[in-house]
């Protein structure tokens, strides 16, 4: 069964999916109830969360929603947006599209029947797109844009050092949109109180974001029952479990961790022990009881007050401890004991060495170690003296149902995600479209670049080389591209800033390359995905060229997976001369530094609004101008919903022409809202929907197949390996 | 794989509070929960078609638990009730009512919901507030030299459970066993951190509940064969005791991962056996009197001990582990080699008892905060019920001592508290105002759905068709016979307050508490003299109630904040 899967659909399937999504966003949002099959129930204002609950069966909406986690993934918000500015940008398409037939459609399409011609319509405007989101958006982004940008630290020296009351702006204005309205001010002084006590210095907050949102889980507890305000903040770390044997102990308190059980054990894996007598078996019984003695003893010789396992210890061990005064904890999780080892940066202690006398180096000091009771449920709390800038401390969330303890640690945890991308630098890469390089001149560059380098045919080969060796070998090479998909899909950002590189000239050729592609993938005999995702391969390439290209430039962590591919493939030196081709030319490369804000409310929408409509204002090329058009009206989608309920001065209306004014006679900007946020955050946003749009606009055809759908992926991916 | 199933899509419904099905089950549950809150509450029987056991109760753990409740939000508003009574155990009936008024009057209030929460929330601010400031009208600073105080406190969580059907003697029995129990597990000296210490009920089903009665120590049930083994116990003025927590049945223990291999001939069992009658030697040496075992003992240890006239009881199980543990100054022993002398413990006295038709070990500490009370009752439900009263009332005694304040029971605290809300927010409403933008009609409004649903609570404590009435001076709660004639003397035919602090002689004025009334300022300060000399207070938990008040608002405000359901039909 197949059907026509386009941006009609899309945006049937977006609407629907904006009605749910809307009447949860902003200060004003509401609450949405989840109910899981287990009987559960999950209170939630977060997108991502709610779109996952809804299990959607359309093949666009599963796409979006994949789309939207992979988004989330990175940036841990911002999902509802998403939803509502692709939804306003394909109902922006939908008008336009009868207006635009007659400029986009080329000669040649008139043989083809008028589903394919809809669809190479479609598949022009993604081009266009496309060449928006890697030349346009970013120029924007650092010419206009910047100056409005506020910064979240306190001064503008070389040292950033944070500034309290802007991070809390920042991070109330986040809760609005992810707690229930009662509680944001109560969660977010909660989470600036966690976090100016878990920084033990001014410059090391980057690694304290990073160890809270690796180790979330372990760093709060939950406590249901209680009202929401009795959460608090308490100093030292908290274990999710009780002590097996505890031993009041004051003063000098040494631990350590072990990681397989103390007592010695007749035999271990792989060896075989043989009992001959009855007095042998009794004297190794005795000899493990004596061996486990001395190890306690020892232990105790060292001050060891506190024994930290990751396994389950005997009796005789537990009795042992209990008798030299050695509190014990089992059963610890992987991911408690590397949370400890690297607060306190202690590794764990092996048993062979205790046998000898010398002294145990594996041990650290604590401050202190004692039963916490929460909820008549006990805990273990140790003060961990820590030797990184994180001083441990852990969240108590309370509420009165485990719903909202979960929305609670949700929306902490996306939180300190959100300010993680926030301190990070942004790199901005973008053509300059000066008067030497204007539009007149360009077809005559095109054509020579296209005569000089072999890339596209090289690309296109690289589309029909895969393709083919589905029809004739097996889907291994197919599952391969795949697995190459997969690993472009997770890196939706990166990859956009990766292509904006590539000179114009190679998307312009494309199109009508994957068009061919297009017809002979349709004579194959159709394989599940393979149609769904035929353009697939074409960006995928772009985007491995774009690594080579850009390797003198820039190298972030995900270009280990790509290069990987190019490692494989054997148009190397290609890539290589296209990168001397792609120096020549005059591109540029700037950075968005760590920590720009901006006022909350729409204003990042409603300036790149204005500046695109001013933008365009000043280009002729109609295509781009379309499309910079489609997207700067789509943006205002955002802050109409945002202000729908207010009033009066307040009202949609009001703000977009006093901000208008304001621009024009450039005056500083006056907002009606305090509280502040992530300009990363939104523009990576922006580069996610558009990415998502790109997907789905050049998707033709949605073929439904009855069989089970196989797992590929991860046989080749030990292929890789 | 053939079991994997592409999941169903959600079902997703939108303004889940304005259907009529939502408010009708709300409507029901209500009405369950409140005809069964207070001491004249009536009883629900809760029993399937399918025949099991038949569970008569008021209880509010016993009853949200048994409900079978499918839609979310219900289960949302139970959860949130069964959640508040695990942590405080009591309070739970007025928790669920005040949820269930507060939506509903809210809801009608007709508001939107951000108005409706901002303002609320307010309200809630200000209750606390006032329930924990100095001049609080309606709470009680507990002297703990004057055990009277606990007694009430007592008293009144045990009649407001009418399925113990306890008759007057035996509330006051019932009553002071408790406090009695309570009062044991305080330890005598203590130092900078107060630890207190277990009361364990023991269950005696079938006897007077008269006959229940609390002891220092611990009663270890077993049979009169087991009992009349160990008997005649010797007499010594301290009995050296060894407890076990691992097992002394001669089983091996775990081997590795690794393979073991016994060469034939060779009985592991002989020489686990050995071993387990080395270490009876050992503790005869060491002169103990009493083995006691977690798991099981075996047959022959146990033979040997009984021999050398040491007492052994096995299978003591593992919640009685740290009692045990705590009465006889032991640590549990997990070694079958040698026994360091420092784990041993001792216990002053041993003596058979027999209550009714069972036979227990008693272990009589030299100073111990552990006790037991023996719990008797005519039949199983009754005693299910006592049970989890007397659960309560220790509860609620432990988180007295920790927050040494009782608030005024019978219905005063809700109608005081109404009657001040409205009148601070009639009198000074800028407070609340200033901050944002709502207006002072909408103020009104919400603070009389939230007065009012305060002074229904109370008045679902009226169960017999009687008035409900509460006086102008102190704002206390004041309920009527149902035959009251048409010419009313309020003097007369009202007694005292709820609480029993006020009696109606005093110059007071009533009003009826469904009409509208002026606001006035309740009189703050509760005199002393009044707290000291009256006796028969009904007095209820300042921690649970307060919690209780702060859940119920909280959880009123999630679910009018939720604007769709998605249900996930798999």
């Amino acid at each position: 069964m197949a059907a026509v899967g386009s941006a009609k659909a899309a945006l049937q399937v977006a609407e629907v999916l904006e009605t749910i999504v809307s009447c949860c966003v902003g200060p004003e949002g509401r609450q949405v109830l989840c109910t899981k099959p287990t009987g559960e129930v999950l209170i939630s204002r977060d997108g991502g969360c709610l779109l996952e609950a809804l299990h959607l069966e359309h093949p666009i909406a599963r796409m979006v929603v994949a789309c939207v986690s992979s988004h989330l993934r990175k940036t841990g918000d911002g999902a509802k947006t998403f939803i509502i500015f692709l939804c306003h940008l394909l109902r922006g398409l939908h008008t336009i599209t009868d207006k635009e037939q007659d400029s986009l459609i080329s000669k040649n399409i008139q043989t083809h029947r008028r589903h394919w011609k809809n669809c190479c319509q479609w598949k022009f405007i993604s081009q266009a797109l496309l060449t928006f989101q890697t030349q346009i958006l970013d120029y924007i982004m650092d010419h206009y844009l910047s100056k409005h940008f506020l910064s979240i630290f306190s001064s503008s020296t070389k040292e950033r050092t944070l500034c309290r009351s802007s991070l809390e702006l920042l991070l109330e204005a986040y809760f609005c949109g992810r707690v229930g309205r009662n509680n944001h001010n109560f969660i977010s002084q909660l989470m600036c109180n966690y976090f100016f006590k878990s920084m033990a210095c001014e410059s090391g907050f980057e690694e304290v974001f990073d160890l809270v949102d690796d180790y979330f889980v372990e760093l709060n507890v939950g406590v249901t029952g209680l009202p929401v305000s009795d959460s608090r903040i308490i100093a030292g770390l908290v274990l999710h479990r009780d002590f097996s044997v505890y031993c009041p102990a004051d003063g000098d308190i040494r631990i350590v961790i072990v990681t397989e059980t103390i007592q010695p054990l007749f035999s271990t894996s792989g060896s075989e022990f043989i009992l001959n007598s009855e007095a042998q078996f009794q004297t190794s019984q005795f000899w493990i009881m004596e061996k486990t003695k001395a190890i306690m003893k020892h232990l105790q010789s060292q001050n060891v007050k506190l024994l930290l396992s990751s396994v389950k210890q005997p009796d005789l061990v537990r009795y042992y401890a209990g008798l030299n005064g050695i509190s014990v904890v089992e059963c610890l999780s992987p991911e408690e004991v590397s949370l400890i080892q690297r607060i306190i940066g202690l590794s764990p202690f092996v048993l062979a060495q205790a046998s000898s006398q010398y002294e145990i180096c594996n041990t650290a000091l604590v401050k202190f170690c004692k039963p916490l009771i929460l909820r008549s449920k006990r805990y273990v709390h140790l003060g961990l003296i820590s030797t990184c800038s994180f001083i441990p401390h852990c969240i108590v969330l309370c509420g009165p149902v485990q719903g909202l303890v979960e929305q609670h640690e949700d929306a902490l945890h996306g939180a300190f995600k959100m300010l993680r991308q926030l301190f990070k630098d942004l790199d901005l890469n973008y053509m300059i479209q000066t008067s030497d390089q204007n539009h007149t001149s360009s077809p005559p560059t095109y054509k020579t670049s296209r005569e000089s380098n072999p890339l596209p045919e090289i690309v296109n080969g690289l589309i029909q080389r895969p393709s083919q060796g589905t029809v004739v070998k097996n889907k291994g090479k197919l599952a391969k591209t795949q697995t190459y998909l997969k690993v472009y899909s997770n890196l939706v950002v990166p990859s956009v800033e990766l292509e904006t590189c590539i000179p114009y000239s190679t998307p312009k050729v494309t199109p009508t390359d994957t068009y061919q592609t297009d017809e002979t993938l349709r004579c194959l005999p159709p394989t599940q995905t393979r149609i769904i995702d035929d353009h697939e391969p074409f960006i995928e390439s772009n985007s491995a060229n774009s690594v080579a290209e850009n390797t003198g430039i820039e190298i972030s962590y995900e270009n280990l997976q790509v290069t990987k591919i190019a490692r494989k493939g054997n148009m190397l030196p290609v890539r290589e001369k296209s990168l001397e081709m792609c120096t020549s030319q005059s591109y540029c490369c700037s950075t968005l530094p760590a920590g720009c804000v901006l006022p909350v409310g729409g204003n990042f929408e409603i300036l790149l609004h204005y500046y695109l409509l001013k933008h365009t204002r000043k280009c002729q090329q109609s295509e781009e101008t379309i499309v910079s058009m489609i997207i700067a009206n789509a943006l205002l989608g955002i802050p109409k919903i945002l202000y729908k309920s207010k009033k009066g001065k307040y009202s949609f209306p009001h703000i977009y022409v006093r901000t208008f004014h304001a621009l024009q006679t450039s005056q500083p900007m006056v907002s009606s809202q305090t509280g502040l946020e992530s300009v990363a955050g939104k523009y990576q946003l922006l580069t996610s929907v558009l990415q998502c749009l790109t997907k789905i606009l050049t998707i033709d055809l949605v073929i439904n197949i009855k069989r089970q759908p196989q797992e590929m992926y991860d046989q080749d991916s030990e292929e890789e390996v | 794989m053939s079991r994997l199933e592409a999941k169903k899509s959600s079902l997703c419904k939108s303004e889940p509070l304005t259907s009529e099905r939502v408010r009708a089950t709300l409507c029901i549950l209500k009405g369950v929960l409140t005809s069964s809150y207070g001491p004249s509450g009536r009883l629900k029987q809760v029993h399937n078609g399918l025949g099991g056991c038949v569970l008569t109760t008021s209880h509010s753990s016993a009853l949200l638990s048994s409900l079978p409740i499918t839609h979310p939000i219900l289960k949302i508003l139970t959860t949130s009730m069964q959640n508040h009574v695990s942590c405080f155990s009591d309070c739970g009936l007025f928790t669920a009512i005040l949820c269930c008024n507060l939506i509903e009057n809210l809801q009608r209030t007709g508001l939107t919901p951000t108005t409706v929460i901002k303002l609320n929330q307010h309200l809630l601010r200000l209750c606390t507030s006032y329930l924990k400031s100095e001049s609080c009208g309606c709470r009680i600073l507990v002297d703990f030299s004057r055990p009277q105080t606990l007694l009430c406190l007592v008293r009144s969580i045990v009649t407001s459970k009418p399925a113990g059907m306890l008759t007057r003697e035996e509330t006051d029995h019932i009553s002071a066993l408790v406090l009695r129990a309570f009062l044991l597990t305080i330890p005598d000296n203590a130092k900078d951190r107060l630890l207190l210490g277990k009361s364990i009920i023991v269950p005696l089903k079938g006897q007077r509940v008269l006959d229940s009665s609390v002891f220092p120590g611990i009663l270890i049930e077993m049979s009169e064969v087991q009992l009349m083994k160990i008997l005649p116990i010797k007499k010594s003025d301290a009995f050296k005791v060894a407890l076990f927590c691992a097992s002394l049945s001669g089983d091996l223990s775990d081997t590795g991962e690794g393979t073991v291999v016994v060469s034939s001939g060779v009985s592991l069992e002989n020489a686990a056996l050995e071993q387990l009658l080395n270490l009876g030697r050992q503790l005869v040496g060491d002169h103990v009197d009493l083995v006691m075992c977690q798991k099981v003992i075996h047959p022959s240890l146990k033979q040997f001990l009984s021999m050398h006239r040491v007492i052994a009881v096995d299978r003591v199980g593992v919640a009685l582990m740290e009692p045990l543990s705590k009465v006889t100054g032991t640590q549990p022993i997990g070694s079958l080699g040698s026994i360091s002398p420092s784990s041993y413990g001792s216990v002053k006295d041993l003596c058979p008892a027999k209550f009714g038709f069972k036979h227990f070990l008693h272990l009589i500490p030299n100073e111990a905060t552990i006790c037991s009370l023996l719990l008797c009752s005519r039949n199983d439900t009754a005693w299910n019920e006592l049970k989890l009263t007397c659960q309560t009332a220790l509860h609620v005694l432990q988180l007295t001592i920790k927050e040494p304040s009782v608030l005024l029971g019978g219905g005063c605290t809700e109608t005081h508290l109404a009657a001040y809300i409205r009148h601070k927010t009639c009198n000074e409403p800028e407070s609340i105002l200033k901050d944002d933008g709502c207006t002072q009609t909408e103020l009104q409004l919400i603070t009389e759905a939230f007065c009012s649903a305060l002074e229904s609570v109370a008045g679902s404590l009226e169960h017999d068709g009687g008035e409900v009435l509460t006086d102008m001076k102190y704002g206390h709660f004041w309920s009527a016979q149902a035959e009251s004639p048409s010419v009313v003397n309020w003097p007369d035919l009202l007694s005292r307050c709820g609480c029993g602090l006020y009696n109606s002689q005093e110059e007071l004025h009533w009003s009826f508490l469904k009409t509208t009334r002026h606001p006035f300022a309740p009189q703050t300060c509760l005199p002393h003299e009044a707290t000291g000399s009256a006796n028969n207070l009904t007095l209820d938990c300042f921690t649970a109630k307060l919690s209780g008040l702060q859940v119920a608002v909280e959880t009123a405000n999630l679910i009018l904040d939720l604007s769709c359901i998605i249900e996930d039909k798999n």
